[in-house]
């Protein structure tokens, strides 16, 4: 039978209320497996938090709700933008924890380009050498090029070909 | 405006398996997606029908899924409604019960844009029927 000293020392104190998920540390595919959790668990719960966030956003999220209808309040659009943000910086990390293991696996910014052409349709989506091509000459003076520069320059190229 | 990308068997497989051929090609998609909704909040979704997944192999709960489980592509399952529409697809289009279950998500999305990623774009035009579908032919 344990010394009723080293149970004490055993027991959880009974006032932490931040979860020991939280305090250690994570590696990056453990932290994006918590977030994952969270988003897909139940989002009836709410709590109050003390976030402080500038005074003239709250106004203006307020004015596009009530004006505009984006959302059906401004804690409905605050938890909308959050939980998109959320979503995209996990895909992100996803991505990047992958192209670091697989490296070949990264595509270039002319596949980049061609993949956005296709899928917004882009006059020039059925031409990817076009695209390609585009894609090498605007990464030679801009390599942090994004694919709409590439799809930019490639349509310009278009245009003015004889 | 609402974007809906569906993936096919092969899209799926080409994103699971770092060796496939058509890997970096639906990769270049899910990281233009991504890209999107990272800078401007643009709300494109990536699904995959449950047939799909069961025709990929695709089990959620086995660790070599992890990584298309972690880029949030979400299941559209094959509920009572929706099994009607694929067996109306599938009686008329005569294709697999996966391309019936990707027409019908077609048919009923409620997005303002549904894109399918696939091999076989002539099946996904023929389960479209009348809806717009934009196809992109990996």
């Amino acid at each position: 039978m344990l010394p009723a000293l080293a149970v004490k020392l055993i027991k959880p104190p009974k006032a932490r209320t931040t979860q020991a998920w939280y305090a250690s540390p994570m590696d990056a595919m453990q932290a994006v497996d918590r977030i994952i959790e969270l988003l897909e668990s139940d989002m009836g719960q709410t709590s109050n938090t003390s976030m402080r966030i500038p005074t003239a956003l709250r106004d203006a999220a307020a004015i596009a709700v009530r004006e505009l209808g984006v959302a059906a309040s401004t804690t409905a659009l605050t938890a909308a933008a959050l939980r998109a943000r959320l979503e995209a910086a996990v895909m992100q990390a996803v991505l990047d924890d992958h192209f670091r293991q697989y490296p070949e696996a990264r595509p270039s910014l002319g596949d980049l380009a061609v993949a956005a052409a296709e899928l917004d349709g882009h006059p020039l989506a059925g031409e990817p050498a076009r695209i390609r091509q585009a894609a090498l000459e605007v990464a030679s003076r801009h390599p942090d090029a994004e694919p709409e520069d590439v799809l930019l320059w490639a349509e310009a190229r278009a245009i003015s070909a004889p | 405006m609402t974007h809906l990308v569906v993936l096919d068997n092969e899209a799926v497989q080409a994103l699971s398996h770092p060796a496939h051929k058509k890997h970096v090609r639906v990769m270049s998609h899910i990281q233009v997606v991504v890209a999107g909704r990272r800078s401007r909040s643009l709300p494109v979704t990536v699904v995959v029908p449950t047939t799909v997944r069961v025709e990929a192999g695709w089990d959620r709960s086995v660790p070599a899924w992890a990584f298309l489980n972690r880029l949030l592509i979400g299941d559209v399952a094959l509920d009572g409604s929706t099994a009607n529409l694929a067996a109306s697809i599938l009686a008329d289009a005569r294709v697999s019960v996966a391309d019936a279950h990707i027409g019908a998500v077609i048919q009923s999305a409620a997005a303002t844009k549904v894109t399918v990623i696939t091999s076989d774009p002539g099946d996904i035009r023929r389960v479209a029927a009348d809806k717009e579908v934009h196809v992109v032919t990996i």
